[in-house]
């Protein structure tokens, strides 16, 4: 396969990019990713809001579940249109800078809670079940749940600081088997809570709320009355931790992206709806009202040992319940150090944060610097916590309804502001005097806008803790981005995407790289003219066909022998080009980069070096299309040590000539 | 004028992309377009423009064309554009021509190495000079025997024809290789 390069014409170095996160994942790991933090919050969110307002608990906990579906169709309509997108993109480009900064200073809050929150819920289930086995085995010794919990939830968040330093593929796929095992759990639970309905009755759990004078904060309890509903609701909100990971991800998901990603909206919906809603009935439906608090911080113990049936088929089922609980709360912990990654990245893109923070990890190409932040922020308030579930999960939603409430008016006001066609929108719109009128998002903004308002004032924890944090971020990312921005005024001012080279003096490094039967090689030279990039992609079949996507780099002489390797800020912006064009689509390229004395040579070798059977061009602005082809034609047989016939096809806005030889 | 069958209309998903490509040069013989008297061993001395001149004269003298200035002309115009010449030593001039039926071919062999003016590390050692029709559905032909004539003229056959006895030892060594 290798071709022999003659002295005359050669490719002297070859160098293979990667870079971060360049995989692209189903809907179903995707969904997977979010729902082992939304769905992870049924473990916890069952103590923590009849703590706050009493046993009709689970009706909020439903009505906020509920309302997760517009809230994804809003995070699906801002993804369609950013694919590196989130909070912090639509913001930006809705509403400026300095409230994107806000907003993603209060997503970070949310995001380090949620991690922690997981962490130490898995370690309190862990506990409960170490204090209940004890016991029974024989050993009089009890462990203490906060430290416990504490000790847990440290080494929880240090597994998946390796995982993710691994990458999103490895991650991915532990999310996929522990959301495997909580279907099966859930399964289990609802016919064993069937079994016992039948045999003992089922009580509905009260519908209106009681709160305690901590659950009311500051809120006067004269202007209770209806906004009740709106105070209990706020406490509920927790219930839709994770779905900023939703946009997160988009950028890895596979294609068809936009019909994966509603599909994984979809799923992410119906299954919170199904676990969280319905274990948070059964919990207080069935777990006696004098044992209950006894469950607060692992309500799912609680419901298992009520369940119909003799001690030591409950101790089995608490088992279960608690080890899935464990991989689902730990793969919550995976979900926020992912989502964290992501906005990290996004911020560092836009000159934010520093371009050495996403420096890539030279064997997983993972921006770790960026995964070492992000760990330590949830390993501090691990140890801050110490150990207590209800103030972190009364803090926490502080970042998810004020990130939720500028989402929602970001994408509100883009529907204004950029006319330009979406290729989805929240439902709900109206015309009226020849406009359409986003009825149904202003009002999931005011919703939003009203419970974070209401939610001032009742969360004390989350008020003081979340104002202090994002304030915190915002002067620190506001700092950063005026020593980021002075220093990259001395190199360039748009994002470039970071890789990782490989190089080689031989083609036969991209060995290595191809996986599938078929090859299409695709040449690039300008940024601004990859529509044959577009167009091979949006067809592209990429179970079967590795797609390369090639630049050649000329020198002459003594220039093409002491060549390096790195990339000059060209190659650096095409290559960005060439990788935002692969998210878009969610299908994976191959860029590489040959150092040659001669562009057709090196093509070509390229090109029989991969085993090519179609080789994309763009139009060319310096040479005709029938020029290129015939010297193509001439260098394909004139290198040619096979008989591997081949499709070459130039590609150009309105026009596609393809021909074999 | 192109070659190429334009498909605006069509989506690039419906490009013939399972149909397999055909063999390239499959039917054409370079060998059945070339002749003893179109086959020049030119004497030391000539420049590249010289050879491609009297080559231009022989092909179109055999195919019985008086014109021959405008088919040089023509062939020397898309000289001024990208390079012809290969590493191998194999220089491919050709152009497109109104009014002619077929492929006219014709190979001149040299002893002695010349330069390329336009690529002056690349030695000439072998010029094969082409014509052919200017069609749009003739162009894959062009393209496929602009392909199949750099295959077939690899070094080792080009240290053959330079050190064989004349136009016709020339023809039988590429009758033998296509064979």
């Amino acid at each position: 396969m290798k071709p022999e390069p003659r002295p005359g014409r050669r490719v002297t170095e070859v160098v293979v990019l990667t870079t971060a996160m360049l995989s692209f994942i189903s809907f179903g790991r995707a969904a997977a990713i979010v729902l082992c933090d939304m769905a992870s919050t049924a473990w916890y969110i069952g103590g923590i809001v009849e703590t706050a307002v009493g046993p009709a608990a689970p009706w909020f906990i439903l009505a906020v579940l509920l309302c997760a579906a517009p809230f994804l169709a809003m995070y699906v309509e801002g993804s369609a249109m950013f694919v590196r997108g989130g909070v912090y993109k639509v913001v930006s480009k809705a509403m400026g800078g300095m409230l994107a900064k806000v907003s993603v200073s209060a997503l970070m809050f949310a995001y380090a809670l949620t991690g922690a929150i997981s962490a130490v819920s898995a370690g309190q289930y862990l506990s409960g079940l170490v204090n209940s086995m004890f016991p029974r085995l024989g050993i009089h010794w009890s462990v203490d749940p906060r430290v416990f919990s504490v000790l847990c939830a440290l080494c929880i968040v240090a597994y998946f600081w390796r995982q993710n330093i691994r990458g999103i593929e490895e991650s991915s796929d532990e999310a996929v088997r522990i959301m495997s095992l909580v279907s099966v759990m859930a399964v289990v639970i609802f016919i064993w809570a069937g079994v016992t309905i039948y045999l003992r009755g089922f009580r509905w759990p009260a519908t209106a709320p009681t709160f305690t004078h901590e659950s009311l904060g500051w809120f006067p309890p004269g202007w209770l009355g209806k906004l009740g509903l709106l105070v209990a609701f706020g406490h509920a909100f927790l219930g839709l931790s994770g779905l900023e990971t939703l946009a997160q991800v988009y950028r890895e998901m596979e294609a068809p992206k936009l019909k994966n990603l509603k599909r994984a909206a979809a799923a992410i919906f119906f299954f919170a709806l199904l676990l969280t809603g319905t274990v948070s009935f059964l919990a207080v439906g069935l777990i006696p009202d004098d044992v209950r608090h006894t469950y607060a911080d692992n309500l799912l113990s609680g419901l298992a040992m009520s369940m119909a049936g003799p001690h030591w088929a409950l101790l089995i089922l608490q088992t279960f319940v608690v080890l899935v609980g464990v991989m689902i709360l730990s793969g919550a912990v995976n979900t926020s150090i992912l989502g964290s990654n992501g906005v990290m990245n996004r911020l560092s893109e836009d000159g934010i944060l520093p371009e050495k923070l996403r420096h890539l990890h030279p064997r997983y190409g993972t921006t770790h610097r960026m995964i070492h932040v992000v760990v330590a922020i949830q390993v501090l308030t691990i140890i801050l916590c110490r150990g207590d579930v209800y103030v972190l999960g009364e803090a926490y939603a502080f970042g998810i309804i004020w990130s939720f409430a500028f989402n929602a008016a970001a994408v509100l006001v883009l529907r204004f502001k950029d006319r330009s066609k979406r290729e989805f929108k929240v439902p709900g719109n109206v015309g009226f005097l020849g406009r359409e009128w986003p009825v149904g998002l202003a009002a999931m903004f005011l919703i939003l806008l009203s419970v974070g308002l209401v939610n001032l004032l009742t969360k004390k924890i989350a008020t003081v803790s979340g104002l202090a944090f994002t304030a915190f971020f915002f002067a620190l990312f506001s700092i950063s981005e005026r020593l980021s921005r002075r220093a990259r005024a001395h190199a360039h001012d748009e994002h470039r995407e970071k890789f990782n080279l490989r190089s080689a003096n031989d083609l036969a490094i991209m060995r290595d790289e191809i996986e599938r039967p078929n090859r299409v090689l695709v040449a690039v030279r300008d940024p601004g003219n990859l529509y044959h990039l577009n167009k091979t992609l949006e067809t592209h079949d990429a179970e079967t066909t590795d797609l390369v996507v090639f630049t050649s780099r000329i020198r002459k002489g003594l220039g093409l022998v002491d060549e390096t390797v790195a990339m000059d800020h060209d190659e650096e912006k095409l290559f960005t080009r060439v990788i935002e064009a692969a998210e878009k689509h969610g299908k994976h390229v191959t860029p590489m980069l040959v150092v040659s004395n001669e562009p057709f040579y090196a093509i070509t070798q390229a090109a029989q070096a991969v085993g090519a059977t179609e080789v994309v061009f763009g139009i060319s602005a310096k040479l005709s299309t029938d020029t290129q082809l015939e010297r193509l034609a001439m260098t394909w047989g004139s290198l040619q040590k096979d008989k591997q016939p081949v499709r070459f096809r130039i590609l150009g806005p309105g026009v596609e000539h393809a021909v074999d030889l | 004028m192109s070659w190429f069958q334009k498909k605006p209309s069509e989506p690039a998903a419906e490009a013939p992309k399972t149909t397999p490509p055909p063999r390239a040069g499959k039917g054409l013989k370079v060998s059945s377009i070339l002749t003893v008297e179109t086959v020049l061993f030119p004497s030391e001395g000539h420049d590249k423009a010289a050879v491609l001149q009297s080559l231009a004269a022989a092909v179109c003298g055999k195919a019985g064309i008086a014109d021959w200035a405008a088919f040089l002309a023509k062939v020397q115009e898309r000289e001024q554009g990208i390079s012809t010449t290969l590493d191998t030593g194999l220089s491919l001039p050709h152009a497109r021509m109104d009014g002619i039926p077929g492929i006219l071919a014709g190979m001149a062999v040299l002893k002695k190495p010349i330069p390329d003016p336009k690529q002056p590390d690349l030695s000439i050692r072998v010029m094969f000079l082409f014509f052919s029709p200017n069609k749009q559905e003739a162009f894959p032909m062009h393209l496929q025997l602009l392909r199949g004539v750099s295959s077939l003229f690899q070094p080792a056959l080009i240290d053959q024809l330079t050190a064989s006895s004349g136009p016709a030892a020339a023809l039988e060594l590429i009758k033998k290789l296509e064979a």
